[in-house]
């Protein structure tokens, strides 16, 4: 029987992984697969390829190499300003989390040794015994505390201040003890306590350029926009990890990176061109690592400006944008086609029951028309900062040159895109990246006084149903509700969502040990703590 | 002292009248025809310039897409047809205006001197050495981006160097004996510039002009990557390379023919420039 | 001579430093014209006004940008560059280790590049219109013609991807032998001087050929002496003006025009350094930076203007 079924993704893949290197022996395995629909020889050929996998005993030593793609004088080891694959990258490698969200997507426990709550209101964080910062200090709830509470000071310059407002309370109920209270239910924190920003720093720490955290690393060396050299955290409360020492830098140009790879430099280029894949296909020295994230660019019409006011002009674009040009032209097959809401297939929220939207110029015409909006010059608004975005609205305009439609690209630098023009322009491109709930999702980018509602969706019924899903424990109910709210936006909201990018890096073949994990490429950041160097 | 006198023993070949030599002629021609292809790009262009021909990328040479296809799968000789019209256009303008500006500001300079040439020197000095990156970001920010800001952009960075090769040879030749008898003689700026020390640089600066072209060329394709100027699905030759420059370790023709398209040119221009008739280069012999 | 030169050493000071409060008050309104500041820049998509304004405070931020600028320039008086605003490693320091780098990498450039580019030009002028004058231009201007982006990746993919000669990035810091500085150094400093000759070569070859025109070659060249000691002792040295005036040009790109090849060689110098303070709008990083080059290139010209006096007799009497 064929091990390639539909409904099974790499993440279960890793999830199966995950559990046979926690312990699960092969009867729970398979019991864990029943549930989830996979029948039992199928199963067992799960279980033959993740056994493979981790046939190969760690080995441990080396100086592992990695090269991201931005480095800046910017550059942070503060886990709360940390803004890309390199500031995440270093603190994955330093610090430690209370969750870990696995490859599979689903919570694990890291600091914490649990998180629990009867209300979805008030939980309760008992933290791991025996962990130590690099400074030799033990962790306690207080450094919890600190970490948590320190979001909401403007002056930190937290990148998810706005997550961290619902922390009404957070208080040390003892030593291993943390209560955190929240301004409202909220079913997802155990999720959200495992988004890289709340990353667990030492109490009262001013100073972040010492890197002190509980990681499996500690920091020799951190010059930003140049480099950071780190060494094995020999007291590490896990196991591993295996490298001796790890370098980070970056290297700007995609292709340098990937010749780096090449020509054996570095043991990791992150976030390669999909276009790559064909020199990395077939050749020896490099080997191909791709994750799903459910990051995703879009075009936005704003629903309160021309053209994108008129009643059927959003819809029309829905259905003018080809999303099989997109996924096999623009990003060569490393996406999947997305249906103009934002969570991907591999979700277990996900609508399955949502008709895919199709490529219809003729439908996006006849829409056009009744807008009015065929003929006079529409202008879109594209730069280099939303990756692709370029090459996007140029298959857009081209389905749009066949039914009349006079589209012109406006592309506009990548400086200051964010600041000057994303949300500001009547019809732009955006660049989304994948969040893991869609609790955080929706109340980010279409709740109605979302800070970032990017088409200004406004709707008081989906805001009424972002709250009651939020406040729900019961798992399928929330589906139920998130289902609808995907419906919602599919078909009301100005965003255009062709597909779903995936990240491509490249990697040395000798590096072992490598599970895709959906909050980003190299595992998530996490790739130098949990990979070693086989043979 | 006359020139003119001089000049009449000059080297023997370039004395006869506006004989061009060969090589002249046929990087004339070459110019010629890409000026051409710039205007009539739209009728002999086999497809749209952004049309997606094909599913596959950086495909190989073929009698379908005679250059290939580049990384989206679009037909490679028809963007190279339409690129013709930015990077001939857009870099022979701009070109033109910094080189006029450069050379007349550097030749008044040394003439002039004093204030004029200290003040002018000093603040042209200052413009050179803030980075054109910054500048070209500034440009855009201020006042949005255009064709004629891309052009003016380009000419504003191009400008100082100009300036400053063309007054260090007018101060040469300022200090000349006929330089000083036409000054005795009352001679007015303009005149002096144009008649006695224009001709006696003019070499240099035409060298100069060329070597800035090929500059322009390839600052043009960075310019268009900040978002100022060739907007997409356009893009100028240099901008074709850049976008196409994950095909190199292919060996993809999309790669290779926009790099002979540029070479063609900036290796025409200078040539022209190079095998110009003495009578051009050097009005001192008329 | 001695005391003109002296002179005009003490007068450019002056000028030096007009100069460079010119840059400094230019560059202060350029980045002002820039969408953004550097808090919201660090925030990023984060950048809601509450945020925006609790870090700006937290970072001192709250003051006006003249009175910051006129606080730098007071501080730069005496020598202090400042702060930067993103990490609060001192300027100074920042721009430390990496104008070193920059130094080296352009020291050794120049050092390959200068006398080679002087030669052919020279050469070409000698024998002006033959074979040998039209192969180095065709190969001159075909050289600068493929763009730099494009010579550095393909020295990569011959010579590390390969061949495996060389290491595709130029980590010098991690180098302790004088072979291993040989390979790190190799194809940035041939990039580079194949960016940089052309114009040396171009520039030295019109300026013989024009100097060759002269009348007082002709005269040299009636009485009798050779084309070869005609270049070397009558046109060369008058047209050294120009053509120390074209190196100064070509060398003033190689701090802060090196971006590509800091890039792609992973190169730690001062020209990514500078853009990375203007992406951040990083005042005091920014105008460290431009402060550096514009010295560097004052101190190109002077040297350059010196030369073009002392070989020409006739501007030392002027």
């Amino acid at each position: 029987m064929s091990d390639t079924m539909a409904n099974w993704t790499p993440g279960d893949d890793a999830m199966v992984e995950n559990a046979i290197r926690r312990g699960a022996d092969r009867r729970e395995l398979l019991r864990m697969m029943l549930a989830g629909g996979v029948a039992l020889s199928a199963g067992g050929a799960i279980l033959g390829r993740a056994g493979a996998a981790l046939a190969a005993e760690p080995v441990k030593g080396g100086h592992l190499k990695i090269a991201g793609f931005a480095a800046s004088t910017a550059d942070t080891l503060d886990p709360a300003k940390a803004s890309n694959a390199t500031d995440y990258t270093r603190c994955c490698a330093l610090y430690n989390r209370l969750t870990f969200i696995n490859g599979a997507g689903l919570v694990t426990m890291e600091l914490a040794e649990s998180v629990e709550s009867t209300d979805a209101k008030t939980w309760t964080v008992t933290l791991r015994k025996g962990v130590t910062f690099h400074d030799g200090k033990s962790l306690t709830a207080k450094d919890v505390v600190f970490s948590l509470k320190r979001h909401l000071d403007p002056a930190t310059g937290s990148k998810v201040a706005t997550l961290a407002k619902q922390f009404a309370e957070v208080t040390a109920t003892d030593d291993r003890t943390v209560t955190i209270t929240l301004a409202a239910a909220n079913a997802d924190l155990p999720t959200i306590l495992g988004l890289h920003h709340f990353m667990i720093v030492a109490d009262g720490t001013t100073d972040f350029s010492k890197g002190n955290g509980t990681g499996a690393f500690v920091l020799k060396e951190f010059k930003p926009g140049v480099r950071s050299v780190m060494a094995r955290n020999d007291n590490y409360f896990k196991k591993g990890p295996y490298f001796d020492t790890f370098e980070y830098f970056a290297i700007a140009d995609e292709p340098a990176r990937l010749n780096a790879v090449l020509s054996g430099d570095i043991h990791v280029g992150a976030n390669l061109n999909p276009r790559s894949l064909r020199v990395i296909e077939g050749n020896p020295s490099i080997a191909p690592f791709i994750s799903k994230l459910g990051s995703y660019g879009n075009f936005i019409l704003r629903l309160d400006m021309a053209p994108g006011d008129k009643a059927g002009v959003a819809e029309g674009f829905k259905y003018l944008v080809n999303r099989p040009v997109i996924q096999k032209s623009v990003l060569r097959g490393l996406a999947e086609i997305a249906n103009d809401q934002p969570i991907p297939s591999w979700s277990p929220y996900y609508n399955a029951e949502l008709k895919q939207r199709e490529f219809d110029p003729e439908r996006a015409k006849s829409l056009f028309q009744k807008a009015g909006i065929l003929g006079p010059e529409i202008r879109v608004t594209v730069s280099d900062a939303a990756s692709s975005s370029a090459d996007y609205a140029a298959v857009l305009q081209q389905a749009g040159g066949k039914i009349g439609l006079n589209l012109v690209i406006d592309r506009v630098p990548a400086d200051g895109y964010w600041s000057n023009y994303w949300l500001k322009e009547a019809f732009h491109a955006g660049n989304i990246n994948a969040r893991p709930t869609p609790d955080i999702m929706f109340s980010l980018f279409y709740q109605s006084n979302a800070p970032w509602n990017e088409s200004r969706y406004k709707s008081p019924k989906f805001d009424a149903m972002l709250l009651e899903a939020r406040g729900l424990l019961d798992l399928s109910k929330r589906k139920q509700i998130y289902g609808e709210m995907q419906a919602m936006v599919a078909n009301e909201a100005g965003t255009v969502i062709p597909v779903f990018q995936s990240n491509l890096d490249g990697v040395s073949p000798k590096l072992k040990g490598l599970v895709a994990n959906p909050l980003g490429g190299m595992m998530g950041y996490t790739l130098p703590e949990y990979t070693w160097f086989g043979a | 002292m006359s020139v003119s006198l001089s000049s009449t023993e000059a080297p023997r070949r370039w004395r006869i009248g506006y004989r061009i030599s060969p090589v002249g002629a046929v990087a004339f021609l070459v110019i010629l025809a890409w000026a051409v292809v710039a205007v009539i790009a739209p009728l002999i262009a086999p497809h749209p310039v952004g049309e997606i021909v094909d599913f596959d990328f950086f495909q190989p040479m073929s009698a379908a897409y005679p250059m290939g296809t580049d990384y989206l799968g679009r037909d490679v000789l028809s963007r190279i047809l339409f690129g013709a019209r930015y990077t001939v256009g857009i870099s022979l303008a701009s070109v033109a205006i910094a080189c006029f500006c450069g050379v007349t500001l550097g030749m008044a300079a040394a003439v002039i001197g004093g204030f004029f040439d200290a003040a002018l020197s000093r603040f042209l000095d200052a413009l050179i050495s803030i980075p054109s990156k910054i500048m070209a970001l500034v440009l855009v920010a201020a006042v949005g981006s255009s064709m004629p800001v891309l052009i003016l952009t380009l000419a504003v960075i191009y400008t100082p160097g100009s300036y400053r090769f063309a007054r260090a040879l007018a101060v040469n030749v300022n200090a000349m004996d006929y330089v000083t008898v036409a000054r005795v003689r009352g001679e007015r700026l303009g005149h002096l510039i144009r008649a006695e020390i224009l001709p006696g640089i003019i070499g240099p600066v035409l060298a100069d002009l060329g070597l800035r072209f090929v500059f322009i060329v390839l600052l043009l394709s960075s310019m268009s990557f900040l978002g100022l100027g060739v907007q997409p699905p356009n893009a100028d030759w240099g901008a074709l390379v850049k976008e196409n420059i994950g095909g190199l370790s292919l060996a993809a023709p999309a790669v290779i023919f926009p790099l002979i398209a540029i070479a063609s040119l900036t290796i025409s221009v200078n040539l022209l420039i190079d095998n110009l008739p003495q009578k051009i280069r050097d009005r001192s012999a008329a | 001579m001695n005391s003109l030169i002296l002179r005009m050493v003490a007068g450019r000071l002056v000028v030096a430093l007009v100069t460079l409060l010119i840059v400094a008050v230019v560059i202060f309104f350029a980045t002002a014209l820039l969408p953004g500041d550097v808090v919201q820049i660090l925030l990023g998509q984060a950048a809601t006004p509450e945020a925006v304004k609790g870090l700006r405070t937290a970072m001192h931020l709250d003051q006006p940008a003249a009175l910051r600028f006129l606080l730098w320039l007071k501080n730069l008086a005496t020598g202090d560059l400042g702060v930067s605003y993103v990490n609060n490693i001192p300027v100074a320091e920042l721009i430390g280790n990496r104008l070193g780098n920059s130094l080296k990498l352009a020291a050794v450039t120049a050092a390959i590049s200068v006398p080679v580019a002087l030669t052919l030009g020279v050469t070409a002028a000698i024998l002006r219109g033959t074979l040998v004058d039209r192969m180095i231009a065709v190969f001159t201007i075909a050289v600068i013609s493929v763009p730099e982006f494009l010579v550095a990746t393909l020295a990569v993919i011959v010579f590390a991807v390969t061949l495996g000669w060389l290491p595709a990035l130029s980590m010098t810091g991690d180098v302790t032998t004088i072979s291993g500085l040989l390979k790190a150094f190799a194809m940035p400093v041939i990039t580079l001087s194949f960016v940089i000759s052309a114009q040396m070569i171009r520039m030295s070859r019109a300026a013989v050929i024009e100097t060759l025109n002269a009348p007082y070659v002709e005269m040299a060249l009636l009485k009798g002496a050779s084309r070869r000691r005609m270049v070397l002792r009558h046109a060369l040295p008058n047209a050294l003006g120009p053509i120390v005036n074209a190196v100064a040009l070509s060398l003033s790109y190689l701090l802060g025009g090196v971006i590509i090849v800091e890039t792609i060689f992973n190169y730690p110098g001062i020209a990514k350094l500078m853009l990375d303070a203007v992406s951040t709008r990083d005042l005091p990083l920014i105008q460290g930076c431009a402060m550096i080059f514009c010295l560097a290139y004052l101190l190109l010209i002077t040297i350059a203007d010196i030369v073009t006096i002392v070989s020409n007799p006739r501007l030392r009497h002027a």
